[in-house]
């Protein structure tokens, strides 16, 4: 089994994930991008937990993920409220986050 | 494990690469939403070849199923909004984004070193590894206490999202 394959592109995901973070200004593809890094850490964990013959790699896996449903439900609650109060999805302009 | 499963991997790979590239370089939210949806595929491919099937199918269900579906709907909602967003100039400086680029592609390049070649134990998987039940039986008498904190934590998304997403009264 080819680790280095699998920890390269969990880097490139990573990377790719933050620089989606970092420049795009649509909320949707921030998260989107957010999204992409959980996923570069959860193809870790797997490729570990299959290399060491050990599964809790693939348990926290599972926690990931119920993170990931989590962060997108509230995240998307508080850009449909922004969206509906104000009409923007830009993240730049959401500096008004109060009550 | 076959030199062909070696090179299906690295097909996998360059696909999971490129579909997320794709995620951030396309315009429209709905093609990058798409792109995130070839990607959850290649990785659960990925995982099936990690003999992890059980996490695969959940990724296929969870990921692509319900939280892509939800991404889809707030799409749907917002129609053509991403067209404002080119009328604004960005706040953020643009030297943070290449000293940031530049800090992660010196930061890979001195570990990216020793990664290479990585030699992996001689270890050999139990039967049944990454099933339901192993995975059910770890998750229910190793994990029980985090398994139950896990729950609570979506249960208190769930009332927050609710609470953040109700119309003012």
């Amino acid at each position: 089994m080819n680790l280095s394959l699998f920890v390269f592109i969990s880097i490139a995901m990573f990377g790719i994930g933050i620089i989606g973070v970092l420049t795009r200004r649509n909320a949707l593809i921030y998260f989107l991008s957010i999204e992409l890094m959980l996923n570069a850490a959860n193809l870790l964990f797997v490729g570990f937990a299959q290399e060491w013959a050990n599964q809790t790699g693939l348990v926290w896996v599972f926690f990931v993920l119920v993170v990931a449903a989590a962060e997108a439900a509230v995240g998307l609650a508080i850009v449909i409220t922004q969206f509906r109060s104000r009409e923007v999805v830009d993240v730049d302009q959401y500096n008004e986050l109060k009550g | 494990m076959g030199p062909t499963d070696n090179i299906a991997q690295w097909i996998i790979g360059f696909i999971l690469v490129l579909s997320s590239l794709g995620v951030i370089v396309s315009k429209k939210p709905v093609h990058s939403s798409l792109s995130f949806l070839l990607t959850l595929l290649a990785l659960a491919c990925l995982y099936l070849q990690l003999s992890a099937s059980f996490i695969a199918i959940m990724q296929i269900l969870v990921y692509a199923g319900a939280i892509l579906v939800i991404f889809m709907f707030v799409v749907v909602l917002f129609q053509d909004a991403y067209l404002k967003i080119e009328k604004t100039l960005p706040k953020s400086n643009r030297l943070f984004l290449i000293a940031t680029t530049l800090a992660f592609v010196i930061g890979v390049g001195f570990l990216g070193r020793s990664l290479f070649g990585l030699s992996s134990p001689e270890t050999t998987l139990t039967a049944g590894y990454g099933s339901v039940q192993a995975l059910g039986h770890a998750l229910y008498l190793d994990f029980f206490f985090p398994f139950e904190a896990v729950i609570l934590i979506f249960l208190v998304a769930i009332v927050g999202a609710l609470y953040i997403g109700r119309k003012a009264v």
